[in-house]
């Protein structure tokens, strides 16, 4: 059972409830990994697989794919307007968070995520099939518009948060904020020139929102992670960021989903565009 | 020029359509376990690196035998990608036998034609991840056989 404390409770899906829906027509199971052959080793029964890079994003301009594509996407894999769409993956649920940002941006509303991830149902034994389902296709419409304006944030605006001194929050690790490493250690890595951190931003990692199991903590403990130390209001305009904007979206989760916070959106640009860009400022710490 | 052994993998790969060269790669990542040490063997490097933030654990463990033959194992901790795994198999079993210095001169193009253009596109590094642990691995050993060379000047 999720915390009933969360802002929208019902953004969260535990592994039970996801057993006992495996066979339910209005939902539909998204896995989306950063290990790409990992869905091909034995997915959840009935799941549909969604790549981050080669199914979300457009292959020639650093950008998400069109609102035509993104149809074609879900009529593809039997997902209609009013399909529940429950993202879930490995790493923490990195990946499928950045998912469901990515369907939020296309205005897909019904999403939600399974708590724990791909990690704890393996864990506990849940079933498991490399049989790839076939759905019969949908008449997905075509979005009328991208949501960019209202979650997703582009350099200007985290220059500009920046610079007006709002909440600007670094979810990436103590090491990489710091500017002591510029990637992950041992980490495929995305080139970026410099370390350090956008002036102004603070570090809360992604990895405070979770407990050990990955699953997310409770409401009361996210408040006092993000609500009193690190002040942010539930009104105000807050921009999240990490390096190329898969952390980050676990934070945006966490925020808009589990906190109720309606201002944050995600700088999916993050450090591989902020580092690398000609005379974008940056501050180094201890 | 490729080592024989590797060569012999890669042209297993050539002849499959992207969806067998995947099965194939999965195949090969199911058997990366039996890379790892086994009981009483020594090794001249062991180099084990671990990340808290997402990467597991890969140790990369060297013996060089007779006739400066290098000898590969590899340990994959539980969470890490199938790509790795499947390279780990197909460079322990494609490298076996090659000196240190043959290990750093395999050119790293033939990775693309294991795994597909579009596996490489969409992952570039970590395609790459194990043979540059490996020569990294190969380039400590050779230095350090040249500072004792050196030293017994």
């Amino acid at each position: 059972m999720t915390d009933p404390e969360y802002a929208h409770p019902d953004a969260l899906v535990t592994t039970d409830w996801v057993a006992g829906h495996l066979h339910d027509p209005d939902i539909r199971l998204v896995e989306s990994n950063e290990d790409i052959l990992l869905y091909s080793t034995g997915h959840i029964p009935g799941a549909v697989h969604i790549d981050w890079r080669s199914d979300l994003q457009d292959q020639t301009v650093r950008d998400y794919i069109s609102p035509e594509a993104f149809a074609a996407l879900c009529a593809k894999h039997g997902i209609t307007k009013n399909t529940t769409v429950i993202f879930y993956g490995d790493k923490s649920n990195w990946w499928s968070c950045y998912a469901l940002w990515a369907f939020r941006l296309f205005g897909h509303e019904n999403v939600k995520v399974m708590d724990g991830g791909r990690d704890k149902w393996v864990a506990e034994g849940g079933d498991l099939t490399r049989e790839v389902p076939k759905y019969p296709g949908t008449e997905y419409p075509v979005p009328a518009k991208r949501y960019d304006d209202e979650i997703r944030a582009f350099y200007e605006d985290a220059l500009k948060q920046s610079q007006d001194r709002k909440p600007l929050i670094d979810v990436r690790s103590p090491g990489e904020f710091k500017g002591e490493v510029t990637h992950m250690p041992e980490y495929p890595q995305e080139g970026v020139l410099r370390g350090g951190h956008v002036p102004g931003a603070r570090s809360f990692p992604w990895k405070r929102a979770v407990g050990d199991d990955a699953t997310f903590k409770s409401a009361a403990e996210l408040r006092a992670i993000y609500e009193t130390e690190a002040g942010l209001k539930p009104d105000e305009e807050t921009v999240v960021y990490c390096r190329i904007g898969e952390r980050s979206s676990h934070t945006w989760f966490v925020l808009t989903y589990l906190l109720g916070h309606k201002n944050v959106r995600n700088y999916d640009g993050s450090w591989t565009e902020w580092g690398n860009r000609v005379r974008a400022p940056i501050e180094r710490s201890q | 020029m490729l080592p024989p052994k590797l060569n012999e993998i890669i042209e297993l790969f050539e002849v499959l359509s992207d969806a067998e060269k995947r099965e194939m790669l999965i195949s090969y990542a199911d058997g990366a376990k039996n890379q790892a040490p086994r009981d009483g063997e020594v090794f001249d490097l062991e180099d084990v690196r671990k990340d808290e933030e997402c990467t597991d654990t890969v140790g990369v463990f060297l013996k060089v035998g007779e006739g400066s033959a290098s000898h590969f194992r590899v340990t994959l901790g539980s969470q890490v990608q199938t790509l790795t795994r499947a390279m780990t198999s197909i460079l322990c079993k494609g490298l076996e036998g090659l000196t240190p210095q043959e290990v750093l001169d395999v050119p790293a193009d033939f990775v693309p034609r294991i795994v597909g253009a579009d596996l490489v596109r969409q992952r570039s590094q970590t395609v790459y991840y194990i043979l540059t642990r490996m020569k990294s691995a190969a380039k400590v050993w050779l230095n350090r056989q040249r500072a004792l060379a050196e030293s017994r000047k």
